[in-house]
């Protein structure tokens, strides 16, 4: 458990899950260097999957760390080293 | 490869501070169009504008008095932009006050006429309660029963993205039980509950002199977020619709997934910002046709020349997409550039 790791695939569940399965991201198409605001994800849907990460993974984003999070691999890195490191 | 450009116009929680100042000092045609504006609501016209541009003003921004007219003004002269570089709109739909910018796109009400209603509607607001809007990460089911009587469904603009209005007591009432229930909230920069029945009375006190205003069917097709659809001429040249307005909700996401059904487009937020164009970009029907969606304005003030860079690199993306303006058109907006 102390090295879960979050996978690209549990990233775009949670994204999904954030925004509503109809609207969330594609698993098809390479997201992960695309911007949030590109993929349709505004401060609302970011703060809401930060939530999520919260609380599948207890890991703590604020406000501040989603404002410069600006891509899936961006966050998917500091999720995974925050895992690593605990 | 013509797509047709659809235009939407961002209503309240859309404007930030220098929102469109750097355009104002270096566009000439939008430059004339924000004063046309402005020289509409006489004094307080002047008012506004010291406002929008000073950097301490003596009305905060976020009130009803300088956001409705700044958007309104704002939103109309990137119209009047687009419209000068030869892009010729074929559908409409703004939100909030952003649709009193399409009536006018549409010819539904004159410049001045619409100018008219926005002052009047702001004044009979202006003794409203104090109170203002919630955006929660969550479905209009997932909210109703957190609902109060004065709490109300505001709009709903994405399939989990709802705003909820009222007074700012019950309003934080209902934070405080969403934030408890694990529940994403964040406040809209308004102090106004928008779009809540709290406003019923003093929106209807508008009716008599809207009224008076001249209405005409709309010439070019105008969608509206509070029916969720496409108007008729009936629906359009209603005053007691407009009216209402203020205490009516707003079903965005509805009027964006039937404005996007006609063939090949482009979506174009005209007005500061992209708080549109992220919900847009993730509506299944946009998101399917892979229809692009621009903001003309940045997402907030940057350096000087940020806003010219950004409209026009918008603009020539838009005219490769929608097919290019005649010869004649091209040389007017590369005339209407300030040189400094």
């Amino acid at each position: 458990m102390a090295t879960r790791e979050l996978t690209i695939a549990d990233l775009t569940r949670l994204l999904r899950s954030a925004a509503g399965e109809e609207e969330g991201v594609d698993l098809d198409g390479d997201i992960l260097d695309t911007d949030f605001a590109t993929l349709g994800y505004d401060s609302l849907a970011l703060l809401e999957t930060a939530s999520r990460l919260g609380v599948e993974y207890g890991v703590t984003l604020t406000d501040d760390d989603m404002e410069a999070i600006t891509t899936p691999r961006a966050l998917l890195d500091r999720v995974n080293s925050t895992l690593t490191r605990s | 490869m013509a797509r047709s450009v659809v235009l939407l116009f961002p209503g309240q929680g859309a404007q930030y501070p220098g929102m469109a100042v750097d355009l104002y000092r270096r566009h000439a045609t939008f430059r004339t169009a924000m004063d046309e504006v402005l020289s509409l609501w006489g004094d307080e016209g002047r008012a506004i504008r010291t406002d929008w541009l000073a950097d301490w003003p003596c009305i905060d921004l976020d009130d009803l008095r300088r956001a409705q007219p700044l958007l309104f003004a704002v939103d109309h002269a990137l119209a009047v932009t687009l419209r000068e570089a030869g892009v010729v709109p074929a559908a409409l739909l703004g939100h909030s006050v952003g649709e009193i910018v399409a009536a006018v796109v549409a010819e539904v009400l004159s410049l001045s006429d619409a100018a008219g209603l926005l002052a009047e509607r702001i004044g009979h607001l202006a003794d409203a309660p104090p109170g203002g809007m919630l955006s929660v990460a969550a479905s209009p089911a997932e909210v109703r029963p957190f609902l109060l009587d004065e709490v109300a469904l505001g709009a709903v603009n994405a399939a989990r993205s709802v705003v909820l209005a009222g007074p700012a007591a019950p309003l934080e009432d209902v934070r405080v039980r969403l934030h408890a229930a694990g529940f994403t909230v964040l406040p809209v920069p308004a102090r106004t509950p928008f779009h809540s029945p709290v406003l019923g009375g003093h929106a209807a006190r508008s009716l008599p002199s809207v009224r008076r205003l001249s209405w005409s069917p709309p010439t070019v097709p105008l969608y509206s977020g509070y029916t969720g659809g496409l108007l008729g001429p009936a629906a359009a040249t209603d005053p007691d619709f407009w009216a209402a307005q203020p205490a009516r909700p707003v079903y965005f996401a509805d009027a964006l997934a039937a404005v996007s059904t006609a063939g090949e487009q482009i979506l174009v937020e005209c007005g500061p910002g992209a708080t549109l164009t992220i919900p847009a970009r993730r509506s299944p029907r946009v998101r399917r046709a892979g229809t692009p969606v621009v903001p003309l304005l940045p997402r907030r003030a940057g350096a000087p020349g940020s806003d010219l860079r950004h409209v026009t690199e918008a603009i020539a993306g838009i005219v490769e997409a929608a097919g290019p303006p005649g010869p004649e058109v091209s040389t007017r907006i590369a005339g209407s550039v300030l040189s400094r």
